[in-house]
This record gives structure tokens, C-alpha cells and sequence, in this order.
């Protein structure tokens, strides 16, 4: 299912060191697939966010397509790319796992791939200043406000314990019970009781309206919560130079080996080359392809990219308006390890996929494919 | 264990003299006062902290749910149950005025330790972004108006509807800094959105919040006193179930037991019965 919904790419972390209020960038790139999965809610409203182990990194700013991406967006395009921009920062002291992620309304979080940030220093001195619209200038978001808060509900405590007091020193469940049950009321619930009580009303009824005409005053200018959908545009659609088809995909299960007959056509003006199959964040790489190795980002973690690269049947480059057949095949234990094999189980066995291509002056097409995929349990010959 | 003083009315009885409780019965009936204190007081935070984990969640759990029509709407409908119930308990059963003010009281302490060891020490949230709210307002005065009207039903649907009502303004005073105004990235923000923005919270998307939906955005900024009208309108009934239900939980009820009960428990024999 992952392998037909968010592919990421060019995924890069500005820094995988930093110290604690240290700020550091998460871009990159995420394709919507055109073959979106039926039983996924298709990206209709859509929150750009990072995964963390908590709140070990304060978000400062996040982007769409420059857009600010505070709030969510309304109806993200299938088939169309969008890319990113994350400004983080260091909170806790540790080593924490990161990942971008777009969470789909119904759908839930579809993460990408995540790097370990080391982040030191003293958690003690991590602050987060503000400055309000009024005016105000706040030390430390984590803090501001806390004291106000505390402040009244001590005092409402209060309030309740002096009640509460004022009727537990008297004897209570065992001595009321039994006085209850000979009808002596009257000795349970005095006229003095129900003065008292009155009176703690009145104070109730003072702090309430009191405390709520006070904090106007003192905070005049409020806002609600902000709430709501915006919307953003694609990234400009990129012209179609190449088109692929698949014709057949198998997937070995005891070689952990996908195979796929494939038909490529070169509709550019340039020669292709194959350089990379990326899905669900893991990337097959054609390590002949000196372009291919270069567009690795040293910060893409390392465990996703597949050490037995990618083999293709060819390794000429598809000219210009050439349609070739090419077997592609991409092994590793990383289908397994990454858990994307569950379409030997699915009601719904397709694969998905980008297929990056050359051209030699180094410009790179993006070509998505996809298709029904046939698990296959025995040795392949 | 010494017995509090008691005022003497005017025929000079007391509470424990119309008991009948003996000098020793009574000291022993203070010591029981003070385990079902230690029994029920946990029992009853933990059961009404959970209840409201469930049934409020993340309207009473993050500054950033608390919102102008849904929060004062959900959390007093759900938070009057237990000190309804309680306060008939307490009541029907001691003639004590307090159920209430105990029930509010147990959940506000459990909800700060809560913050404290779960938010604060496990996961490091900072405490700004989960300030709890609190019904101790409305709870003091369901009990005030139940030992002034001493009648179930003239509580609910005064106290009831207060409880509902002062829900917004006695939690505003508390939380209204967190509503000041800021920019961020060319749009406004509340504070309390910049809280929930700026510590993370993985699988909580901003789009999950229920922020201001539905027809009584009609009311514009009005809209906070038109929820709490409407809270404390259900609250009436609220109260009312509660109670009921709470009192009906109090009871103690014998059944007669049969012939064949009594052959399954071995108290009689089969072949008698």
C-alpha cells in the first residue's frame, strides 16, 4: 500500500548535529501517486509534519510549496509533486529519530524516511521566545502563562478544601448514616450550615465573573484558535520525457527479488538512462550510473538505500523516441525489513514506484509506474 | 482518637449521642471515617480521571482543543457525571453537601499528577500545552444549591445549568493569556495554536482538532455564552440521570433467596429442596 501513495525524494537534513535552540532544515520533495490506493482516503485534507520521539525538537516554521503549512491544506493533487520546507530546532538532548511525514485525513501519517539527529547541550536552556501582536514579549512559550493558570486553580482548590474541611471535622459516614435512619435530619444540616453555604456561593459567583471581567480587561485584544484550510498549487508539472509501462512484476519471496518486464519510451530529446527505482523511501540505485550515485543526499540515511543497487537486462541508454523492453530487478532484504511485501497478503497485490532517468548532461526525469504485482514462492529459474 | 466538639442544640444532643454510638463505637467509627476516605478518594480520582480522559479527551487534555464553542460545550456535559452521582451518594445516604466539591476536587489533583508524571517527566511536553480545566466553580455551587433547595430536582436544574454555565468564564481567567494574538509566517495565531505548533505531537495532525464547526458559529464572537447556555442546559438533565443513577448505585438491596439458590449454595440439600 505504501509503494501507491506518497513516494519522497530529495529528502535532505541541513544538519544532523546540532545543539539544544540550534535551528536546522528538513526538505524535500513528496509525489502523490496517480494510482492512489482505493482503501486509502485520497489526500483531500492534508497536515505537513515531522515525527519525533515526543517533542524533542521545537517546529519553528513549515512550508508547501512556499506556502506557510501552520494549518492543513485542502485538496492535494494526485499524480502532481509538492516539496517542503521544515525549520526545526534542538529541544531534548539525545539522539532522535526524524522524519518528515504528511498526515492524511482518514488515513492517518505517511512518513518519510527519517535520520538521527544528535542534538546536545542542556535541556535545562532550551527557551522558545515570542513576541505577542500587543506587544508582549515572551521569554519562553513553554512557561508563559503557567503561573496565571496555576494561580487559579490553587485558588479554587482552596475554595473547595475550606469546604470540604468545614464538613470533615464533624462525625461523619458511620454516626450521619445512623442519625439519618432515626429521621434527625436537623441535626445532620443546621440553618448556620446552609448560611455558610450561601456565603461560599457568593464567593464562588465573585471569582467567577470577577476573575472573567478582570482577565478581559487585563487581555483585551484575544483571539480564538485559529482553524481552517488552505489551499496550495503543485509544483509546475514537469514535461513527460519518458513513459513506462510496466508489462509484468513477480516478486520472489525466497529471493526477496522484485522482476519487471518493463516498456520504456524516451519521449524527450535526449538519451535516457536508468538511474534509480525509489518506493516508500527505499532506493535501488543503478551503481553504474555516475549521475545516479551522485543524486544520493549524504544525509539520506543509509539503511534505505539498497546495497545490491538495481540490475537492468540493459545498460544503454533508451535515444530519443526509442521504445525498449528492459528487465529491471531490484533485490534486497529490505522489502522485508521495511515491511512492503504486504501485497502478498492484500485484497489489492499492485506495486508502485518513481523510476529516476539520466540524460547525460545530468538532467533527471521522474517517471511513476505501477501495476498488479504476482508474488511468486518458489525459486525462480 | 479524639471526637471534633460538636455545637449542642438546644435539647443538648449531638450527633453521635442520637447515634447511639458507644464513646469506644464512636472513636472506631472515626477510624472507619478515615479508611473509606483513603479507599474512596483513589477510587473515585482514578475512575472519574479516566472517565474524563475518555469521554472529554483531548478538548480538557491540550491548550490548542480549547476552543470557544466545543470546549465549553463537551467538558462540563462530561465532567457534572461523577460529582452528580457523588453529591446523591453523599447525600441521600450522610446528608453530607459535598459529593460534588469531593468529585471536582479528585479529578482537578489527579489531572495536574497526570500532566506532571506523564506529559512533564515521560514524555516532555512542556506543562504550557496541557493546561487541564477545572469544574470546581460549578461543582461548590451544585452542592451550595443542594443544601440551600435540599430537593434533587431544584438542584438540577439550577446547580445543573450553573455548572454547565460558569464552565467557560471560571476556566477563562485562567487561560485567557494563552488566547493573546501573535504572527507567525504571515497569519495569525493564538498562543495556545503556537503551543500546540511548536511541540510536536506525531500523530496528532492539526487537522484532527474540532475548532469552531457547525451552526453556532453563527453567533460570531458570542459564541463561547451561547455554549455555555447550552451546557448548562444539558446539564440539567445530566445532573438529573446522574443523580439518579448515583443513588440507585448506593443501595443496598437484599434478595430473598429460594429454594434452589439455597441448594446451589449449599445451605440446603438438593434432595430437601
Amino acid at each position: 500500500m505504501r509503494t501507491r501513495t506518497v513516494q519522497f525524494y530529495d529528502v535532505h537534513f541541513s544538519k544532523t548535529d546540532v545543539k539544544v535552540n540550534e535551528r536546522f532544515e528538513l526538505t524535500g520533495k513528496f509525489r502523490l501517486m496517480e494510482d492512489w490506493p482505493d482503501a486509502v482516503t485520497p489526500p483531500d485534507i492534508v497536515f505537513v509534519s515531522s515525527v519525533s520521539p515526543g517533542p524533542t525538537i521545537a517546529r519553528v516554521e513549515t512550508y508547501l510549496n512556499g506556502e506557510p503549512a501552520r494549518q492543513s491544506f485542502a485538496k492535494l493533487e494526485l499524480g502532481r509533486d509538492y516539496d517542503f520546507r521544515m525549520v526545526l530546532e534542538g529541544r531534548t538532548p539525545g539522539s532522535s529519530h526524524i522524519h518528515p511525514s504528511i498526515s492524511i485525513k482518514g488515513s492517518g501519517p505517511l512518513v518519510g524516511p527519517g535520520q538521527w539527529i544528535n542534538i546536545s547541550g542542556d535541556a535545562h536552556s532550551f527557551a522558545f521566545p515570542i513576541k505577542t501582536m500587543t506587544g508582549l514579549q515572551i521569554d519562553d512559550l513553554q512557561t508563559f502563562g503557567l503561573t496565571n493558570a496555576i494561580g487559579w486553580h490553587v485558588a479554587w482548590l482552596a475554595v473547595a478544601a475550606a469546604w470540604l474541611l468545614f464538613w470533615l471535622v464533624r462525625p461523619l459516614f458511620l454516626p450521619r448514616w445512623l442519625v439519618l435512619q432515626k429521621g434527625r435530619e436537623d441535626l445532620l444540616v443546621s440553618l448556620r450550615d446552609t448560611g455558610a453555604g450561601i456565603i461560599v456561593a457568593a464567593i464562588v459567583l465573585g471569582m467567577v465573573f470577577g476573575g472573567y471581567v478582570r482577565a478581559n480587561q487585563e487581555y483585551p485584544y484575544n483571539v480564538p484558535l485559529q482553524s481552517g484550510l488552505n489551499k496550495v498549487a503543485p509544483r509546475p508539472a514537469s514535461p513527460a520525457d519518458a513513459e513506462v509501462k510496466v508489462i509484468s512484476a513477480t516478486y520472489e519471496v525466497p529471493g526477496r527479488s522484485m522482476r519487471l518486464a518493463t516498456r520504456i519510451t524516451n519521449k524527450g530529446s535526449e538519451p535516457l538512462s536508468i538511474g534509480e527505482l525509489t518506493t516508500a523511501n527505499i532506493r535501488f540505485l543503478n551503481q553504474g550510473l555516475p549521475a545516479a550515485v551522485a543524486n544520493v543526499d549524504p544525509t539520506y540515511p543509509r539503511d534505505l538505500v539498497a546495497r545490491t543497487g538495481l540490475e537492468l537486462s540493459s545498460d544503454t541508454p533508451i535515444n530519443p523516441g526509442e521504445t525498449r523492453e528492459l528487465r529491471v530487478e531490484a533485490t534486497d532484504a529490505v522489502w522485508e525489513l521495511e515491511r512492503l511485501v504486504s501485497f502478498l497478503t492484500d485484497v489489492d497485490s499492485k506495486f508502485g514506484g518513481l523510476l529516476l532517468l539520466y540524460t547525460p548532461s545530468g538532467k533527471r526525469v521522474i517517471a511513476e509506474m505501477g501495476g498488479p504485482i504476482v508474488p511468486v514462492f518458489t525459486e525462480l529459474k | 482518637m479524639a471526637i471534633p466538639k460538636r455545637k449542642v442544640n438546644p435539647k443538648g444532643e449531638t450527633v453521635i449521642s442520637v447515634s447511639g454510638l458507644t464513646p469506644k463505637a464512636a472513636r472506631y467509627s472515626r477510624i472507619f471515617d478515615f479508611l473509606v476516605v483513603a479507599a474512596v478518594v483513589p477510587l473515585f480520582a482514578g475512575a472519574f480521571h479516566l472517565h474524563v480522559m475518555l469521554t472529554v479527551g483531548d478538548w480538557d487534555m491540550y491548550v490548542d482543543w480549547k476552543d470557544r464553542q466545543y470546549w465549553p460545550l463537551v467538558a462540563p456535559i462530561s465532567m457534572i457525571m461523577f460529582p452528580a452521582a457523588l453529591q446523591a451518594i453523599f447525600w441521600v445516604n450522610f446528608r453530607l453537601p459535598i459529593g460534588a466539591t469531593v468529585g471536582a476536587t479528585v479529578l482537578l489533583i489527579t489531572t495536574w499528577l497526570g500532566r506532571y508524571a506523564n506529559w512533564w517527566i515521560w514524555t516532555g511536553f512542556p506543562f504550557t500545552e496541557g493546561v487541564p480545566s477545572q469544574v470546581i466553580a460549578g461543582a461548590l455551587l451544585m452542592d451550595m444549591a443542594l443544601i440551600v433547595l435540599r430537593n434533587s430536582l431544584f438542584t438540577s436544574i439550577f446547580a445543573g445549568f450553573a455548572f454547565g454555565f460558569v464552565f467557560w468564564p471560571s476556566n477563562y481567567s485562567a487561560l485567557a493569556p494563552f488566547y493573546l494574538p501573535v504572527e507567525h509566517q504571515g497569519m495569525v495565531a493564538s498562543l495556545a495554536d503556537m503551543i500546540g505548533y511548536t511541540f510536536p505531537r506525531s500523530n496528532m495532525p492539526e487537522y484532527l482538532r474540532i475548532i469552531e464547526r457547525g451552526t453556532l458559529r453563527t453567533f460570531g464572537s458570542s459564541v463561547s455564552w451561547v455554549s455555555a447556555a447550552f451546557a448548562g442546559f444539558i446539564c440539567i438533565f445530566m445532573h438529573q440521570l446522574w443523580w439518579q443513577l448515583g443513588r440507585f448505585a448506593s443501595q443496598t438491596t437484599f434478595l430473598k433467596n429460594g429454594d434452589v439458590v439455597k441448594s446451589f449454595m449449599g445451605m440446603k440439600s438438593r434432595r430437601a429442596s
